[in-house]
């Protein structure tokens, strides 16, 4: 296909404006899938993920767009994923593009998230088509809206399209705005083949799917080809492009976005944002800025409630990491907890989802230690080493410094609740950066912010605080050295390691007596007094004793209570067997969820 | 031979206690009340001839209130199962009553046709308590009803008593119990308030229009229980009942605890204990539960379901609600005779008898369950002749069901 067809483009929108109801509205009026298709392969789709771990994502499509000047072009559209953690590879979807449609809310105007997309599609010099959505919305005020965007990245508002992507409204005008504004990809078809990947899935039959933006030359079916990061060569078993299902093509030229088939059983050989070239001259080629590997920044331990679940988890992480590059875990083993995995993440939405998919892909009840962040330890004798599991922390006079990572955080809030932004935030120890008003009533505040701090109850707060309007972004910062602790949870004189945490020396105290008080609301009462206590090194901050059992006995049992009260005792004997032994002190599992869980809030 | 108890189920009340769930009806319409006393005399007649006319050791009136009966009703079941069954001379036949419906001509009356233990249910003294309990009584009516029961010529008289109740303080729970102990009854029964679910009091405390009785406060209480009742001449035989101190033996005990120190009084509740020991008993009436050749079954619990099943049925359990049958199985029966057993403070559980009864040796078989009350002082091995008994210590009586659940499997 001449370049000058071509049209590679992404949209760029907050959760719920609209984003996917758009690329559905440019499927069906491209033509390249019905209504009723449409509704078909969605729920194709969901029944074979369940079946089979495997995704068929509609994220790169291929539709054929004839123009009102009677030339039919080559659509590419790229999706991008819908959350924070996912900013690198945000990142690499952008630089398979040339232009990107933002999609903003005419009802809600734009948020932080949107903002933080936008200028990385600006950085890589994206033509941006605004579009303002759900203009058929009564309470809609798309010239506000128009002015927004305006005042923020100096579009012009006139240039700002109203589309209704649910009626259709605008949608049209949108197809000839990308013909028009979309630059034509500028790639060399003389030169050596070399392609971008931008995205992947699993596939039971074909292995690994690699999405590739081919940057220049031309792939043949049959050629070799080269993965520069994982130095993996392959024979592709197919390669072709998604419309939106994947049909197999006999080349890729400069320009065209698709896919290669590479049949890699592994996820984690295929690396988003990784070159491909050919293999035979694969030294000639200089790979394509902008890879990094994946790294988690945070983890957890993840265990079943119930021990003989541990199997189910195992094989749903297996699943799941078939699709998710980025999902990584090891198997752990908790004293209080018993068999599980500790799992690292992106972040905390990546941590969110991943448990959610787990407990309703996978009917699994899973109980989620505390998040942890991954801390750099340099120790007395010099050793640097790097813990993300409080369990591994060495004693107090082995450390000279502990550094953890800090974030690049911007929130953006109505001004109203700016005093309670500044709160919430400089309590968990963030240095406001600085603050800027983006209209009258609307502020973006940019602070470094701990990741500890962060992925505790940031976001939760932040949205409570600010009844749902704030939206935020971060992004790695620096590691800093600070003054943190490990604190204990001692239960009869026992830690308990499920609930050992990192902390910064001054949160050591509350955190601490919260805990406390929590487990001395579901610890029930044993035969003998529990100390509950916390700790931090051998000094105990708090401490709470649970008292002794006094009384448990049924007060009348005759003739017709026999099976009633029975049943009764035979209920308790079933709890008793489900209690867990710390030491001597027997607890109920549900007593860790509990105060696993309120320790979110 | 074992004991073979009756109990007889009276559904009627003059009016509803607010902690109540048992299977109790308003006596509102006497012809259902006629038709169910009919409907009743049928089944004892009906069971009589079903179970070959076994010998009887004890009759148990309950409700209810069966003293909403008249003398002629009540009179009229006795008759009936003393000819329908056969009746053991010196059977024990006790009737559970309300002080608000007794008077001296009743009580004669009743004590004339053969009721020979009145258990009378006083729950408090206290008016500000008997109100809250929404009980139809007052103070002096209970003082009056036991006069006229020992004038009635009632040798066996037990008073029920309820502890913990809500507002309750330990010193006017002893003021109580001061009370019952200066009338000098026979018989104890005190019980730690229990909320049943689907009571208005529960409903109540849950909505936190009544405090929420401590558990603690209710342990206190039954401390006190202990020793002012030990220090006033009464015997505690289970977790919840007391009887005078004699030096007799209670009916049909088996020979191996008599005379000794793990004898049960010998005013301890005969008919009770039948279901302590784990031995056979026949329910009859709405609701009422049997347990016989190893099968527990109860009866319809609705008066209406109950007298229209016995008007067109014969034989044993021809009013049974066919969900409630439940079959004793070996494993069952072990371990309900040790639920029950161990409530037996002071007889406890035999290791001949079970072994006889189970062919499983006691000590062996619940080892680890026998270490761990005894580990924690809870359960004590107390030899009795040739047998030895297991049996709860007294700091064991309260944590009863930690204890027994060590045992189930």
């Amino acid at each position: 296909m001449n370049q000058e067809k071509i049209r590679n483009f992404c949209i760029i929108a907050h959760i719920d404006h609209g984003k996917s109801t758009l690329a559905d509205r440019l499927l069906q009026s491209t033509g390249t899938i019905s209504e009723r298709e449409m509704q078909a392969q969605v729920l194709d789709s969901m029944d074979l993920e369940r079946e089979k771990g495997v995704t068929i994502k509609a994220s790169a499509v291929r539709m054929g767009y004839t123009a009102q000047n009677g030339e039919t072009y080559q659509f590419n559209l790229i999706d991008t994923p819908g959350h924070v953690d996912f900013t690198y590879e945000v990142s690499r979807a952008i630089a398979a593009c040339e232009g990107a449609i933002l999609v903003v809310d005419a009802t809600q105007g734009i948020e932080a998230q949107t903002l933080a997309n936008l200028y990385l599609a600006l950085d890589y010099n994206l033509e941006i088509i605004a579009v303002v959505n759900k203009v058929d919305l009564q309470s809609a005020q798309p010239d506000d809206v128009a002015q927004e965007i305006e005042d923020l990245i100096g579009l012009d508002a006139i240039d700002v399209l109203p589309v209704s992507a649910k009626t259709g409204i605008g949608v049209e005008t949108l197809l000839e705005a990308v013909v028009e504004r979309v630059p034509p990809p500028q790639g060399n078809l003389d030169e050596p083949f070399r392609a971008l990947i931008f995205d992947s899935h699993y596939d039971a039959y074909k292995g690994v799917i690699a999405y590739v933006r081919v940057m220049d030359g031309q792939l043949g079916k049959q050629d070799m080809v080269h993965l520069f990061a994982t130095e993996r060569t392959v024979e592709p078993l197919e390669i072709g492009v998604f419309r939106p299902m994947m049909k197999s093509t006999d080349s890729l030229q400069a320009g065209e976005v698709g896919y290669i088939a590479t049949g890699l059983k592994t996820i984690r050989d295929v690396r988003v944002g990784d070159t491909v070239a050919l293999d035979n001259n694969k030294d000639a080629i200089e790979s394509l800025a902008g890879y990094e590997p994946v790294k988690p920044m945070v983890y957890a331990g993840f265990y079943p409630t119930e021990a003989e679940d541990y199997k189910l988890l195992k094989d749903a992480l297996e699943k799941l990491q078939l699709n998710d590059a980025s999902l990584i875990y090891e198997p752990e083993t908790s004293q209080a907890l018993g068999f599980g995995f500790r799992v690292g993440f992106l972040g905390l939405f990546h941590m969110e989802i991943i448990q959610e998919r787990l407990e309703r892909e996978y009917d699994l009840d899973l109980l989620a230690t505390a998040p942890s962040v991954e801390y750099q330890i340099l120790k007395t004798d010099g050793e640097k080493i790097i813990i993300d599991n409080p369990a591994d922390m060495p004693e107090p006079t082995y450390i000279d410094t502990i550094s953890e990572p800090w974030m690049h955080l911007s929130v953006y809030t109505p001004a109203d609740y700016i005093g309670g932004v500044m709160e919430i935030s400089t309590r968990r120890r963030g240095e406001m950066i600085k603050m800027e008003y983006l209209d009258e009533t609307r502020v973006l505040i940019e602070f470094n912010l701990p990741l500890s701090e962060m992925i505790i109850d940031y976001y939760d707060n932040l949205k409570s605080i600010t009844k749902g309007y704030a939206s935020m972004d971060y992004k790695f910062g620096d590691y800093r050295a600070s003054d943190l602790v490990k604190l204990e949870v001692l239960v009869n004189k026992e830690p308990v390691d499920a609930l050992s945490v990192i902390v910064h020396r001054e949160q050591s105290y509350p955190r601490g007596q919260k805990l406390v008080s929590r487990l001395k609301k579901v610890i029930p009462r044993q035969m003998f007094v529990v100390p509950i206590q916390a700790a931090v090194g051998k000094k105990v901050i708090s401490r709470a004793n649970i008292k002794a059992y006094r009384k448990d006995v049924t007060a009348k049992c005759y003739g017709g209570d026999i099976s009633r009260k029975k049943k009764l005792l035979q209920n308790q004997a079933k709890a008793k067997k489900r209690m867990k032994m710390l030491g001597k002190v027997e607890v109920p599992q549900e007593a860790f969820m509990t105060v696993l869980r309120l320790s979110e809030e | 031979m074992t004991a073979l108890g009756l109990y007889i189920h009276i559904p009627w009340c003059p009016t509803r206690c607010i902690y109540c769930d048992f299977n109790t009806y308003i006596e509102a319409n006497q012809s259902l009340k006629e038709r169910y006393h009919v409907a009743l005399l049928k089944e004892i007649r009906e069971t009589g001839i079903a179970t070959g006319h076994p010998p009887l050791n004890t009759i148990f009136l309950g409700g209810g209130t069966p003293t909403t009966l008249n003398p002629n009703q009540m009179l009229e079941i006795i008759d009936t199962v003393a000819e329908s069954f056969t009746l053991h001379a010196e059977a024990e036949i006790t009737t559970e009553s309300n002080p608000a419906t007794l008077s001296l001509d009743y009580l004669r009356a009743i004590r004339r046709g053969g009721i020979n233990r009145l258990s009378m249910g006083v729950q408090s003294f206290r008016q500000e308590e008997l109100s809250l309990l929404s009980r139809l009584h007052d103070v002096p009516t209970v003082h009056h009803a036991v006069e006229w029961a020992r004038q009635a010529e009632f040798d066996n008289l037990s008073l029920d008593l309820i502890f913990n109740l809500p507002y309750q303080t330990l010193s006017q729970w002893e003021y109580n119990l001061q009370q019952a102990i200066n009338l000098n009854p026979d018989h104890l029964s005190i019980y730690s308030l229990i909320l049943e679910a689907g009571t208005p009091m529960q409903r109540q405390v849950t909505q936190g229009q009544l405090p929420q009785p401590d558990d603690d406060v209710s342990a206190d209480m039954y401390e006190a229980t202990m020793t002012m009742l030990a220090e006033s001449g009464f015997e505690q035989y289970e977790i919840s009942n007391w009887a005078k101190r004699d030096i007799g033996n209670a009916s049909f005990q088996p020979a191996s605890v008599r005379r000794t120190e793990v004898s049960t009084p010998k005013l301890a509740s005969a008919h009770n204990l039948i279901y302590w020991r784990n031995q056979s008993y026949l329910g009859l009436g709405a609701g009422a539960f049997g347990t016989y050749n190893q099968v527990r079954r109860a009866n319809l619990k609705r008066p209406h379901d109950y007298i229209k099943r016995i008007e067109t049925g014969t034989g044993l359990g021809m009013a049974q609600d066919e969900k409630t049958v439940e079959a004793i199985d070996r494993p069952t029966a072990m371990m309900e005779h040790i639920m029950l057993g161990l409530r037996l403070t002071k007889e406890g559980v035999s290791a001949t008898e079970f072994e006889t009864r189970f062919e499983v040796n006691l000590a062996d078989h619940y080892q680890t369950a026998i270490d761990y009350g005894r580990s924690n002082g809870l359960l004590e091995w107390i030899e009795a002749g040739d047998d030895q008994r297991l049996r709860l210590t007294p700091s064991g009586y309260l944590l009863a069901n930690r204890v027994i659940v060590q045992f189930i499997e």
